[in-house]
């Protein structure tokens, strides 16, 4: 199987967020990044396909020269070879030029029977990019996966998605596929000292706009402009109540039925 | 025209209304006046005829009903397809649905096909000029991203939990039922369902409860969650978890509320013992009123709260139950 494992690069969580002067992103210019959590469940996943059934797993990532760390990351911990998308053009794409950029790449490698992507990333998290990919590529998708199985052989997978309220499905699809992966489903394994060795030995490949035939690419490429990012007002002020707890309960028991008539 | 697609609960397409349905018909009249268009409701499925007629009762213009085998089972497929075929019919300004599950399996790939706008999650919107601008959360909610669609209409979005209180939905006059002839020969359903494993008997649909208790890791040991357990009894609520307390297995998975487990957005929850990591906030954010009750004044789980008291649970925690109680009695 040829699987192919989208990595977004994303602040780092313990990082301190600020607005950028224009107020339509975060000051990102001396922030570390890491790769946006879901995606390492994602890469993970490639692995264990790839160690069961053989053929390659192949990290793509678009971003900045810079997080061409978190790509030598997923080939120390088993990956095959790496694609990045690196040009200034990329800079400010939604998720729809996310999206097409990645599909754009996923095509000019060949294509692949699995595209395996994290069920959201950390920044935006809408969860939209993977099947957008999807989309882009008029290939089937599953999201929020917990489970996969993959019969090569007949070019097919059996996933299973978490739904609402507890309930899970488990779905037969075709390949090629795309499967965006639910946080937590195994244990992401760490690079091994060989590992690393090896990464440096392995195929990267950096593509620019133009390599993927893309005129336009990120904020011209978005279908939607960003107007302002602020901090929401927390409208809510908590309302403290004190006492013993008997007086404590006492009124906000007062206050459920009197103000927010909740109960 | 102001579409709205109508979420139904679980992932059967005909069983029953969902509570966000009512979201997204009040996100739609507010948006209909705003803009000066007729609202239209469009149901999926297969035997969708008691969805329809529980419709009829909002205050909606066109009612729109796409009734095929094929939706018998949700699939994104003949989703995208239904409601592409619709849209080509119809021309909307806006085409809404929630931010479930379901909702995130097809709206993105709409957009794609059809390369519109879509705006995920949104918490608010506003007209400015004629322009709509869509206000969305970023960062786990940490910011909010304002944002305004580059292209002619349509656009995609899905309406963030919560956001557009139900409530507030207009009731009305039946609209006039149109059925939307939509062809499905030679669409594929390329992801079949085999199986869907049910909740565990007597286990209720956190997504429908009205008032949820959650209990976190400030209730040190499995046994002292019997507190939880009590305080929604009284309440006739649901009982809830965070993170923490399902990986220490002192319940099991389904109860866990935050972003690997699920949304809810009840009339009134209660977290007790929980810190407020954003992993647990982005489920519950949505609740109309939020009591938080933990002995640390600064756990940011009081920046989301509407009440808050900061002492021992396991002191506040039986007085409340005891109060609830005693004024059932009375």
């Amino acid at each position: 199987m040829k699987i192919i494992c989208c990595i977004r690069p994303v602040p780092d969580p313990a990082s301190r967020l600020v607005i950028n002067e224009s107020k339509t992103w975060i000051k990102d210019q001396d922030l570390s990044f890491v790769a946006s959590e879901s995606d390492n469940y994602a890469l993970e996943e490639a692995l264990r396909l790839k160690e069961k059934h053989g053929g390659e797993v192949v990290a793509l990532s678009m971003g900045r020269e810079s997080d061409a760390k978190l790509l030598r990351a997923a080939l120390a911990m088993g990956a095959d070879r790496a694609i990045h998308l690196v040009d200034q053009k990329f800079k400010g794409a939604d998720e729809f030029a996310t999206a097409e950029a990645l599909a754009k790449a996923i095509e000019k490698d060949g294509g692949a029977d699995a595209v395996l992507a994290g069920v959201q990333s950390d920044d935006l998290g809408s969860g939209a990019t993977g099947v957008m990919i999807a989309g882009f590529l008029g290939w089937a998708h599953a999201t929020i996966v917990i489970a996969v199985e993959a019969s090569p052989e007949s070019h097919k997978l059996t996933v299973k998605r978490e739904l609402e309220a507890g309930l899970t499905e488990t779905a037969e699809m075709s390949t090629p596929a795309v499967l965006t992966i639910q946080y937590g489903i195994n244990q992401p394994r760490y690079a091994s000292l060989k590992g690393i060795m090896a990464a440096k030995k392995k195929d990267f490949t950096v593509w620019t706009a133009a390599d993927l035939g893309l005129e336009t690419a990120g904020v011209g490429a978005a279908m939607v402009s960003v107007k302002e990012i602020h901090i929401p007002e927390r409208t809510r002020k908590v309302e403290m109540i004190s006492g013993t707890p008997e007086e404590a309960v006492t009124t906000l028991v007062e206050k459920l039925r009197k103000d927010a008539k909740v109960l | 025209m102001v579409l709205v697609i109508v979420e139904q609960s679980g992932e059967q397409s005909a069983n029953r209304l969902s509570p966000a349905t009512n979201e997204l018909i009040a996100f739609a009249q507010r948006a209909g006046r705003d803009f000066g268009m007729p609202v239209a409701a469009l149901v999926l499925g297969a035997s969708t005829s008691h969805i329809v007629d529980e419709l009829k009762t909002r205050k909606i213009d066109r009612l729109l009903n796409v009734d095929n085998p094929a939706l018998a089972e949700y699939n994104p497929d003949g989703y995208v397809h239904a409601v592409q075929s619709v849209v080509a019919a119809i021309k909307p300004f806006l085409v809404a649905t929630a931010h479930s599950v379901r909702g995130i399996d097809f709206m993105p790939r709409l957009s794609a096909s059809l390369r519109q706008p879509f705006v995920a999650g949104c918490v608010e919107y506003e007209k400015i000029g004629d322009r709509l601008v869509l206000t969305r959360q970023i960062f786990n909610g940490k910011m909010n991203m304002k944002v305004e669609p580059r292209s002619a209409p349509p656009y995609f979005v899905t309406l963030s939990p919560g956001a557009f209180p139900g409530d507030g939905v207009e009731l009305g006059a039946g609209a006039a039922i149109e059925t939307m002839p939509v062809d499905f020969s030679g669409i594929t359903n390329r992801r079949r369902i085999l199986a869907r494993s049910e909740v565990p008997k007597g286990q209720v649909d956190l997504s429908s409860a009205s008032v949820i208790v959650s209990g976190g890791r400030g209730l040190k040991q499995k046994e002292n969650f019997s507190l939880i357990f009590d305080l929604a009894k009284a309440l006739n609520g649901a009982v809830g978890a965070s993170r923490p307390v399902v990986d220490s297995e002192w319940l099991p998975r389904e109860y866990q509320i935050g972003s690997s487990g699920q949304t809810v957005s009840p009339k009134l929850y209660f977290a007790v013992g929980i810190s407020g990591a954003i992993q647990h906030l982005v489920g519950m954010q949505g609740a109309r009123c939020i009591v938080a009750i933990n002995k640390d004044p600064e756990a940011p789980i009081f920046k989301v709260a509407h009440y808050g008291i900061a002492d021992d649970l396991f002191k506040v925690v039986p007085a409340l139950t005891k109060l609830i109680n005693d004024l059932k009695m009375g």
